[in-house]
């Protein structure tokens, strides 16, 4: 599939090159302030109550991490690594503190890392539980709250029901319009590329959501005069952890393949479902993110994972799955194992695809797809 | 030559005494069901020679060490032929539990129990080789190289259909990713019902103390709905408070290792623990094993006799030991002088459990739980870590610390940074032996001897004392 980038698609890439974009900027010149977080099972809706604005953490343009490498070792997944890499490198200097999820052993020792080398001043971890049920419900709910006093002491920040609930408002209006845009790609020739929408939901995670919510529209509104896309191969569906960098999904289309739907930390299903506005804020948020992130760490929803897999293989005319994790990680290296021969048996082709953090490999990705496609017979 | 003697009398008595427990189990097994069932588990066949751990632990030791640790291999023995005995004799009463989660509850309720993780560790001290098969057996169905050799080890196991038959399987999100999602694959394989513990990360508080117990509670409502179990609340308090005259030994054991040099050392300190703690706690048998050892340290110290006959230095081990170079510190006492003293397995501080009630035994247990070697090491905050190594280095008059760095523990491999740091600070000399805990085909035996050397020869200035064996 070869198709030329649209205009406003540059515009979201751009944010995408440096942690503190130029929106980023403007916004702290206007007295935001920036938190960075790791994990999607930090609630980025609780760190956008103004005057907060949450940033997701990536390590754009990192090419080696010989510093991390002496704290986490080279056995350690390569997204913590160069995370720790760039805070070392100070270019994280710009936030004014950090929260972490205990959601995964990699995690863990990075957020133990940052606080042993004294990369930030105010540095929070959240203890998520590993399974559903009322009791861990209450307790993450607890995490939440103790979040918020925490943030409140150091940033004199007030987060009260009405600023909660409108946070919470602006999340759903947001989400809404993502979701929109990313079911344009149902039909089977779909006015979008996933690499297209990967860029919006990705800046979307790393700029305020004001400053890019117009851009965001445009977009839209443009996509009404485009050609359907019909240059293609296979239609893809694409699983995983966190992949934040757009190289992978683009070579996966220059071999034919169409990324039709993501299930991944930093995509659009499930993370994008709206949060119920008719509860206790604190409680609908701690139960949006506990019971609707889906990720291997939980376990007692492979289950649920595999059905909400096979969902969108039907809603999304899915040709094919692609499971993608970077390598050292436990619980996706598991769970892919797991979870291919699961939807093999099912009848969905399937690829497993190690990788790094940042895009390595492009010629092995690109012979892989196109194997993994013609063997679907397309 | 009177050495030689006495080490060989003691040899063939323990070697006696362990055959004299295999093979009455084997008589009442029945000679066709131990036939049928060498072919199904056939890691029986390596457990059956077992007396080979007499060899790797007793060889070149004094007299009062080689009884130590024989008795030590005899308790094993014993062990062994019970969980053997439940896993044929009371199968419909048989759960499979997690290492992480120590059977005491489970036994109160009068079921049988196979923990998964034991053939990963038990058998490569036997058989260096033994998991091999089954560590390829996991990555032939597509997990990856890099998990951990001892979850790959069990998953494996499973994979091959090598383990018993049973009701239910109890399993936790301890000790790391690994381990926790093994039994994903575990379950769906074996279709079992699971049950599965949740221990907060932050555990340290009443808050999270509530929330495990509560987690406890559930699983024994649970086990008594899914499995013939009802729980025993007075064999419960037996169980805890025999388990705690076992901790008063085993405290009096530490406290000997303590005195340099120590009259009691290696195996016989953490072994014991590794063993009975984990698979056996509060039973009779673990507490007299205890006893014995406890007196032999006591006549070596009365007579001035040291366990390690020229103690020159005092080591920590951390992260759990090499299974399949088990007699390292046998090998590394007539190396270098070498005296294991203490290490990360069996350290512990929150040791005895209140029996009043039934919530004060709970709570006993959760605290065990959460602050398990594993649990509060591998997988809670660094301080934890740290912590425990500084303190023990103090308290037990250390020269230097080995880690065991398992190439394939994520959590503890990230901690390497921070702890060669604190340890250049404390002045506390470190050695980090790269290798796999399962798997010798990473590092073998000979690779670890040569990473020790160097570590001896360049930090610690210490010459080998067996130019014999280093030539060999």
């Amino acid at each position: 599939m070869n198709r030329p980038m649209p205009t406003h698609t540059h515009f979201f890439e751009d944010l995408l090159n440096d942690p503190m974009n130029y929106l980023v900027e403007a916004s702290m010149d206007k007295g935001k302030i920036p938190i960075g977080y790791t994990c999607s099972y930090v609630p980025e809706v609780l760190l956008s109550v103004d005057p907060l604005i949450p940033i997701r953490i990536r390590a754009p343009g990192v090419l080696s991490t010989e510093i991390a490498d002496i704290y986490l070792s080279s056995v350690i997944c390569s997204y913590t690594r160069s995370v720790l890499e760039m805070a070392m490198d100070d270019q994280y200097g710009f936030l004014k503190g950090w929260v972490f999820a205990a959601s995964c052993d990699h995690m863990r020792r990075l957020y133990d890392n940052m606080k042993y080398l004294n990369q930030a001043d105010f540095i929070h971890i959240l203890d998520v539980p590993h399974r559903h049920g009322n009791d861990s419900f209450s307790w993450y709910a607890d995490e939440l709250k103790m979040l918020l006093d925490n943030i409140s002491s150091h940033h004199e920040i007030r987060f009260d029901q009405a600023a909660l609930s409108r946070a919470i408002q602006d999340h759903n209006d947001f989400s809404a319009l993502l979701t929109s845009i990313g079911d344009m790609r149902k039909p089977k020739n779909p006015p979008l590329s996933g690499t297209e929408f990967q860029a919006i939901t990705l800046s979307s995670l790393v700029a305020p959501r004001q400053s890019i919510l117009p851009k965001i529209q445009e977009f839209k509104e443009s996509l009404s005069r485009q050609e359907g896309i019909s240059d293609y191969r296979a239609r893809l569906l694409i699983v995983g952890g966190q992949m934040d960098n757009l190289g992978y999904i683009r070579t996966i289309e220059s071999t034919g393949g169409l990324v039709v739907a993501d299930h991944l930390c930093t995509g659009s299903i499930p993370r994008l479902a709206p949060i119920r506005m008719d509860e206790d804020p604190v409680t609908a948020i701690a139960a949006h993110y506990l019971n609707r992130i889906s990720c291997p760490r939980m376990m007692e929803a492979f289950d649920s994972r595999v059905d909400d897999i096979m969902k969108s293989i039907e809603e999304y005319r899915v040709d094919g799955v692609i499971i993608e994790f970077i390598k050292f990680c436990d619980t996706w290296g598991i769970e892919s194992s797991l979870l291919a021969n699961t939807l093999r048996k099912k009848g969905v082709p399937v690829l497993c695809l190690e990788r790094e953090y940042q895009m390595t490999g492009e010629g092995q990705i690109k012979t892989r797809i196109q194997a993994f496609i013609e063997s679907m017979g397309k | 030559m009177k050495n030689k003697i006495l080490y060989y009398l003691v040899y063939t008595q323990y070697w006696l005494i362990t055959w004299m427990k295999i093979i009455p189990f084997i008589l009442r097994h029945g000679l066709y069901d131990t036939v049928r069932d060498l072919r199904q588990y056939p890691w029986l066949w390596i457990m059956l020679k077992v007396n080979r751990l007499l060899g790797k632990f007793g060889k070149g030791r004094s007299l009062r060490y080689q009884q130590a640790v024989s008795i030590l291999v005899s308790g094993i023995v014993s062990g062994v032929t019970d969980m053997l005995g439940n896993i044929f004799f009371k199968p419909d009463r048989l759960i499979i539990h997690e290492d992480m989660i120590p059977p005491e509850i489970f036994n109160a309720m009068g079921l049988s129990t196979f923990m998964a993780e034991l053939n990963g560790i038990m058998l490569p001290m036997i058989e260096p080789h033994a998991m091999e098969q089954y560590i390829d057996e996991s990555e032939n169905q597509g997990i990856p190289p890099d998990i951990c050799s001892l979850p790959k080890s069990t998953m494996g196991l499973f994979l091959k259909g090598q383990t018993p038959p049973a009701k239910a399987m109890v399993t936790s999100n301890l000790p790391c990713d690994a381990g926790m999602n093994s039994y994903a694959l575990i379950e769906q394989k074996l279709k079992l019902p699971t049950f599965r513990l949740d221990i907060p990360y932050h555990f340290k508080d009443e808050r999270a103390l509530n929330y495990f117990v509560d987690e406890l509670k559930r699983m024994i409502t649970w086990l008594e709905k899914k499995t013939p179990g009802k729980m025993d609340w007075d064999l419960l308090r037996e169980i805890c408070e025999e388990r705690n005259r076992m901790v008063e030994l085993e405290m009096e054991l530490w406290d000997l290792a303590r005195i340099r040099p120590a009259p009691i050392a290696g195996e016989a300190i953490w072994l014991s623990h590794m063993w009975f703690f984990n698979l056996f706690p509060g039973t009779r048998q673990a507490t007299v094993i205890f006893q014995k050892i406890l007196e032999l340290g006591k006549q070596n110290l009365a007579q001035g006799i040291s366990a390690v006959k020229n103690e020159k230095f005092r080591a920590l081990l951390w992260n759990p030991p090499l299974t399949h170079f088990i007699d390292l510190f046998n090998w590394a006492e007539h190396a270098y002088g070498v005296s294991l003293i203490m290490d990360s397995m069996t350290f512990n501080r929150l040791p005895f459990i209140d029996t009043a009630t039934n919530d004060t035994m709970l709570q006993g247990l959760a605290l065990n739980i959460m602050n398990g070697p594993m649990a509060r090491h591998t997988r809670g905050p660094a301080e934890n870590y740290m912590d425990d190594i500084f303190y023990i280095h103090k308290q037990f008059d250390l020269d230097m610390l080995w880690v065991a760095g398992h190439i394939g523990c994520k959590n503890t491999q990230a901690l390497n940074g921070i702890l060669r740091e604190k340890c250049r600070e404390a002045g506390l000399p470190l050695l980090i032996i790269d290798y796999d805990l399962s798997d010798p085909r990473i590092v073998p035996r000979e690779g670890i001897i040569n990473q020790i050397d160097h570590f001896m020869e360049n930090i610690m200035k210490a010459k080998r004392l067996d130019p014999k064996s280093k030539a060999a």
